[in-house]
């Protein structure tokens, strides 16, 4: 008979090498991949496509590497996140495959912290791909590229971004113990903070809550004054954590300026209604501490709830 | 010898339902003991408060020595447990899962390589091993369940069902495989809702209903609880009256009485006394052409408990 204690660190792997099998394995994974893999490919492309159906030549683009890479966009993160952590606690409770891992010789805690590593890891390993493949691609498509030190930071932005969303699909599929409320609730939340925070921020003026939520935060203008339509439009929310660092780099002496829509203006040079302004790197910083407190506060809820949950079914 | 498993006044409740009440129960060390009760009984709830699934209302239990506490993994070093119909991870292979389990328990690298094709000769899925679970059939799924349970040579093996899906030469196997592991001084707890299972592999048995333990004991002293009498029923050809005075002057008989072919004879004793009566009715001049105990199956056992149960709520 054997009852020796074994270290934390091998049951720790061996539930991350549980998940990360199941992460690769699972269709919806690998269609997202598939899927993302196709449209950095197109992105890369297109000028070439366009060219041989007689639009404009290719010219180089030393840009293209730094400005596609912190292209992935808000929807992009949220969905890299469904694939990764939908089925991580809930879908164990719906297939009956917690009942087995369960009974094993390891705590709670170490199953719970090795699915939510496994699901970094796997994200890891997915945007790394990503990004050198399109720096790769952009030296071969569009010639030398220029800031090529940025391309990590946007990798890591990235990164921070869709934790925040894997925190979030994590603690609605540990509460209700069902991938498809975690999924669902998960669309929601973004086409909340998203879509309809966007149309609260410029029609009512109200964007300021956005400040305190994850998802894309609220829309802004920085630089010089705008007009309506024209200026270098930016999100100050969590999804944007990446972009708005390399831009703060490349101009951190940027003032982030707030506006809403005046619906009722005849001329198009008061549609425009400023609010407040504020400098770039407090955007940048309120947005990293944002991600960072709902991060540990749904990772730390799911975790309560998942070292409390009996295992009846 | 000591107990393997020991519940005080157990209670889990799911709402205004009490699914295990105030159950007291005593599996001794090196035994396969049986864990009978219709659907609803509360057996597997009892087993999910034994693996540290489901958290008790009440009560102490007590596994291997070691108090049960939550979300405690130690003491599940030395339990095996394959649920019911277990529910494995599809999309691993069959060496993959019992990998990952063993490294789980603690197993080194060594031990697994030893262990792990052990386990998949023992439950015949050899040839299966590098394929994914998600292709295994009913029965396989099953067999695998039972080598993941005995990963890492467990002290105490607990088996929800463990032939359920199998075909007759699985449900054969699986019995097999309790007495081998047994014989090497694990304790086998198993549930099952086949009584012929359990009368051929147990040793000793709890026959529980509405979270209750109605009996508890080796099969002999369950089938000494059952309170009609044991009946020979013997078909006899040339029934005469000689032969039923013949039978009737054996001192652990009651009464005989005669249907046809049919020949009832009622025992005091719950002793096999077959080859007793036997000869009485061929002393007689009968000729004995088949000869069944009735009362005394665990059958007869637990349908008696069952009926008394309802009995006393109706």
């Amino acid at each position: 008979m054997r009852a020796s204690h074994t270290s934390w660190t091998a049951k720790f792997l061996a539930v991350i090498r549980y998940e990360i099998l199941w992460n690769i394995r699972k269709k919806k994974f690998l269609g997202m991949l598939i899927v993302a893999f196709a449209l950095t490919t197109l992105s890369l492309a297109g000028d070439h496509i366009a060219n041989a159906f007689g639009g404009p030549p290719v010219k180089s683009n030393p840009d293209f590497a730094v400005n596609s890479s912190v292209g992935f966009g808000g929807f992009g993160f949220f969905l890299f996140a469904i694939a990764t952590a939908m089925n991580t606690i809930s879908a164990e409770f719906e297939s009956g495959t917690i009942v087995p891992l369960l009974a094993k010789p390891v705590s709670r805690t170490t199953v719970f912290f090795g699915k939510l590593f496994a699901a970094f890891l796997t994200l890891l390993a997915t945007y790394c791909f990503l990004m050198i493949y399109l720096t790769i691609g952009g030296f071969v498509v569009y010639g030398p590229q220029n800031d090529l030190h940025l391309v990590p930071l946007s990798f890591l932005g990235a990164l921070f971004s869709t934790l925040i969303w894997i925190s979030i699909v994590l603690l609605l599929g540990t509460l209700s113990r069902s991938s498809l409320i975690a999924a669902l609730g998960a669309l929601g939340i973004w086409f909340g903070t998203t879509i309809i925070g966007t149309i609260l921020a410029f029609l009512a003026g109200q964007g300021w809550i956005l400040t305190y939520i994850p998802g894309s935060g609220t829309p802004a203008y920085a630089g010089e004054p705008p007009s309506l339509g024209s200026g270098a439009t930016i999100s100050t929310g969590t999804d944007s954590i990446g972009r708005n660092l390399i831009n703060y780099i490349l101009h951190p002496a940027w003032e982030v300026l707030y506006y809403k829509v005046n619906l009722g203006a005849t001329d198009l040079g008061q549609a425009l209604v400023p609010l407040y302004s504020e400098p770039f790197s407090n955007v940048i910083f309120k947005s990293i501490a944002v991600a960072i407190i709902y991060f540990i506060t749904f990772v730390g809820i799911s975790w309560y709830v998942f070292r409390r949950a009996q295992v009846a079914e | 010898m000591g107990a393997a498993i020991e519940t005080l006044g157990l209670t889990k409740r799911y709402g205004s339902l009490t699914a295990v009440d105030k159950l007291d129960l005593r599996v001794e060390e090196n035994t396969i003991h049986g864990f009978l009760g219709p659907n609803g009984a509360g057996k597997t709830t009892t087993i999910k408060i034994l693996a540290g699934l489901l958290k008790p209302d009440g009560g102490k239990v007590t596994v291997l020595g070691q108090e049960l506490g939550w979300d405690k993994p130690d003491i599940r070093l030395r339990i095996g447990y394959m649920p019911e119909l277990p529910k494995l991870p599809k999309h691993l292979k069959g060496t993959e899962l019992l990998d990952i389990y063993g490294r789980m328990c603690g197993m080194t690298k060594e031990e697994r390589r030893k262990q792990i094709p052990e386990l998949l000769d023992m439950v015949g899925l050899r040839e299966r091993g590098n394929d994914l679970i998600g292709t295994y059939s009913k029965g396989m799924q099953q067999r695998i369940g039972m080598a993941q349970a005995l990963l890492n040579e467990p002290k105490l093996v607990i088996l929800d069902e463990p032939s359920l899906g199998l075909d007759p030469v699985g449900m054969v196997d699986v019995r097999e495989m309790m007495k081998g592991i047994s014989k090497e001084g694990v304790t086998v707890f198993l549930s099952s809702h086949l009584l012929h299972e359990v009368q051929e592999v147990c040793t000793h048995v709890t026959i529980i209903n509405k979270g209750v333990a109605l009996a508890s004991g080796t099969l002999k002293e369950i089938s000494a609880k059952v309170s009609g009498p044991v009946i020979i029923e013997a078909e006899v050809d040339n029934i005469s009256k000689t032969v039923v005075e013949k039978v009737k002057e054996l001192p652990f008989v009651i009464g005989v009485s005669e249907d046809g072919k049919k020949l009832m004879v009622e025992l005091k004793t719950r002793d096999d006394v077959r080859s007793q009566v036997s000869q009485a009715i061929t002393a007689g001049g009968g000729i004995v052409i088949s000869m069944n105990l009735k009362g005394e199956s665990l059958e007869d056992a637990f349908m008696d408990l069952i009926d008394k149960r309802k009995e006393g709520r109706s």
